[in-house]
């Protein structure tokens, strides 16, 4: 049987039809079927006389007016993130408190000062540990956004922020991508595939990427913790604020040079509101959390012990002095009365310290780290940061990883206090404070915009199908935080902060 | 015996389709991607009474058209994974135009379960459903069900069961589109039956329907294309 002749006869069909109905027989099928509900609609519903205002009506009156719709949207985040960063404070405090628990029990299962010690205590405590503790913050956040979803209120958000993005000559449908870049810039980036032109979807997922994303969470958390306690839920929401501003302006510049034309019109659904239920809102904030729960076992460890590693070897490096003859010289000096208990161990602590960062200036980490530290240096970071912000291109969270790994490194003293606490004091050799608060705010700002993960970067590549896209992102997110936070960090010491 | 049944739960985005499968399958939940696309897949699966019943959550769609990913989507699983029952998620409080993909899925043949989600936001807002009249209409079964309450769980796993086991017999309705369309939908009909290859899998009525309409996948599938 040949098939031609089904095709034939199609086409002979849709011609006799076009004929009959004037109209294309698409057309006329869609319209029949409407005519059909129509008609069961009729003899199964009854209407009521007058059509009230549903409550949903009621609500949409207030969250879509034309004056009150952003500031209401713009509130609804601020709340979001103050009650996220209140909340996880007492939360973040357990954790904190079970992992130095356990670093100090399983230091002791190894023998002291050996590789292995290191790389259990320094390499995977150190940093895994220091991602985990953001868990609390990031389950909080995903729970917040999962009931302005389930509720309804984002397609709201959307439709309200639709008016403004086609203002600035940006797809009303650009919007959904762009909050689900809050949750990952992966779903984000794949989320732009609803938007039909190619012109809105690549300018869509360019700038996609300047959505902070929960992997950030962390290096914030750390900062703000560490030097604006007071502010944090402010803070964190300028941050993320920020982020937004970028996209648009980056997007507008985008439409208008890289890709110009039209914008296609776009009508939304509002789906009515709804009590979001308790099962959906965990369910929902699960699906996402349990993401950055994998990510710190796999990614995250491996990056973690490859920072340890890199810091740590050479293991015994050549050192400018010999450590173990001058302790020794201590212990013998109190042996024979010349200095009191207090004074050795204050020159045997001081000795070790200095061992520790030595080693570490001569690691391999070390080296990068001093190829690294002018680049950073005029954003007030020193090369410690630089070598964070390097590993952050695995996964943002590896930023404060490396850290955590870094000064549990760096600092030969048993007890290991919170990374938090570590940041605060260090300094450059001139004994000025490394972080102060403008650094720290730098650090976020910069976080925030520059180079995208590297899955972000291949989901570019797989959405774009070529590798000059993603390249580009890469390039022009990294320049542009440079040129950002040499503004925050240089403006800020003019102005006479930090 | 255990008998398993696989359903497909599809409906309009916002219909409530979420909630209801975390009704049905609880924590035994399993996200992954369908084969070749980027689009999330999400099954889960179910014990009543004598039955394992797994669940397959299509892409919210308002159509079954050719043109967006995530109808295809759902589109290719029902015709060529066959479930045994389709359970079609309906927003009560927006019936007209969700009824439209119920219509695709009537066309389709597939064993068809309608949901009548968030019955009371309907009810409240003053439109009174006859569900027996709507399933008279149809010629399935149609539970209304209230899916942030968790209510009409049960009744909605019966009415599948019941589909599944051929118990339930609503007489067959078909969509008339009119004399003269009926007319060249028959001729195509009458040339496909002649082909065994294209029988076997689709159903005739539906593929001339989409021939007509000019849908490329199915034009695609008849020339032997891939």
């Amino acid at each position: 049987m040949d098939r031609r002749e089904i095709l034939d006869q199609v086409r002979k069909s849709r011609e006799h039809l076009r004929g009959i109905f004037d109209d294309e027989v698409e057309t006329v099928i869609v319209d029949r079927r409407y005519g059909f509900i129509n008609g069961i609609y009729r003899r199964a519903v009854s209407r009521p006389a007058i059509e009230r205002l549903s409550a949903s009506d009621q609500i949409d009156r207030i969250v879509l007016n034309r004056v009150l719709g952003i500031p209401i949207f713009l509130f609804l985040m601020w709340l979001m993130f103050k009650i996220t960063f209140t909340l996880s404070e007492v939360p973040m405090g357990w954790v904190e408190t079970g992992q130095e628990w356990l670093g100090n029990i399983c230091g002791r299962f190894f023998p002291e000062g050996s590789a292995f010690q290191s790389l259990v205590v320094d390499g995977i405590i150190g940093g895994v540990g220091s991602v985990i503790i953001f868990v609390p913050i990031i389950f909080l956040l995903f729970f917040c956004m999962a009931i302005l979803e389930d509720s309804g209120y984002m397609a709201r958000a959307a439709f309200v922020m639709d008016r403004f993005m086609h203002k600035i000559g940006l797809h009303g449908r650009s919007f959904i991508p762009m909050i689900l870049g809050l949750g990952c810039n992966i779903p984000g980036i794949m989320a732009c595939r609803t938007i039909d032109q190619e012109r809105d979807r690549l300018t869509t997922i360019l700038v996609n990427p300047f959505m902070s994303c929960g992997a950030r969470l962390p290096v914030y958390a750390l900062l703000i913790g560490a030097f604006f306690p007071e502010k944090g839920g402010t803070l964190l929401y300028s941050i993320y604020i920020l982020g937004i501003a970028m996209a648009i302006i980056m997007a507008r510049i985008f439409r208008k040079y890289l890709f110009p034309g039209p914008t296609a019109p776009f009508v939304m659904e509002l789906p009515p509101y709804r009590m979001p239920t308790i099962k959906g809102v965990i369910i929902h904030m699960w699906e996402r959390g349990v993401l950055y729960l994998k990510k710190a076992g796999t990614i995250i460890l491996a990056g973690c012990v490859l920072v340890w590693f890199l810091g740590n070897f050479p293991w015994s490096p050549e050192y400018s002095k010999d450590y173990d003859r001058l302790k020794q010289e201590a212990r013998l000096d109190l042996a024979s009365g010349l200095i009191m208990k207090e004074a050795m161990d204050e020159s045997i602590t001081n000795l070790e310290n200095e061992q520790a960062r030595e080693k570490m200036e001569k690691s391999y980490l070390g080296h990068l780290g001093r190829i690294i530290e002018p680049v950073v240096k005029p954003l007030g970071f020193d090369w410690k940061i630089g070598v964070g912000l390097f590993g952050g291109f695995i996964a943002k969270e590896i930023v404060v990883g490396t850290l955590g790994t870094l000064y549990a490194v760096g600092e030969a003293d048993e007890e290991s206090a919170p990374l938090r606490e570590r940041i605060q004091r260090d300094t450059w050799p001139d004994g000025k404070k490394i972080y102060t608060p403008l650094t720290a705010f730098t650090l976020m700002v910069f976080t925030l915009l520059y180079i995208p993960c590297v899955a972000a970067i291949g989901v570019i590549y797989r959405e774009t199908n070529s590798w000059k896209w993603p390249l580009f992102a890469a390039g022009y997110t990294t320049a542009l935080a440079w040129i950002v936070s040499f503004i925050v960090y240089q403006g800020g010491r003019l102005i006479g902060l930090g | 015996m255990v008998r398993k049944i696989t359903i497909a739960l599809a409906g309009n985005p916002n219909s409530g389709k979420t909630t209801i499968f975390n009704n049905l399958t609880g924590a035994r939940q399993h996200v992954g991607n369908w084969p070749g696309v980027t689009v999330e897949k999400k099954e889960g699966s179910l014990r009543f009474k004598d039955y394992e019943i797994k669940v397959v959550d299509l892409p919210g769609t308002y159509s079954l058209t050719a043109y967006s990913l995530d109808e295809v989507v759902a589109r290719n699983f029902v015709v060529e994974e066959r479930p045994d029952v389709v359970v079609d998620i309906v927003d009560a409080s927006n019936l007209e135009r969700n009824l439209y993909l119920t219509t695709q899925f009537m066309e389709l043949g597939v064993n068809l379960v309608i949901v009548l989600n968030m019955s009371d936001r309907a009810e409240e807002s003053g439109h009174k459903i006859d569900t027996k009249k709507l399933s008279e209409l149809l010629g399935v079964p149609v539970i209304p069900t209230i899916g942030y309450k968790n209510r009409g769980m049960d009744e909605l796993l019966q009415a599948i069961v019941d589909v599944a086991e051929g118990k339930f017999d609503g007489g067959h309705v078909t969509l008339s589109y009119g004399e003269e369309i009926e007319e060249e939908i028959r001729k195509i009909e009458e040339l496909i039956q002649r082909d065994a290859g294209l029988m076997q899998r689709y159903s005739s009525r539906w593929m001339a329907i989409k021939l007509l309409e000019g849908d490329e996948e199915v034009t695609k599938k008849v020339t032997g294309e891939k």
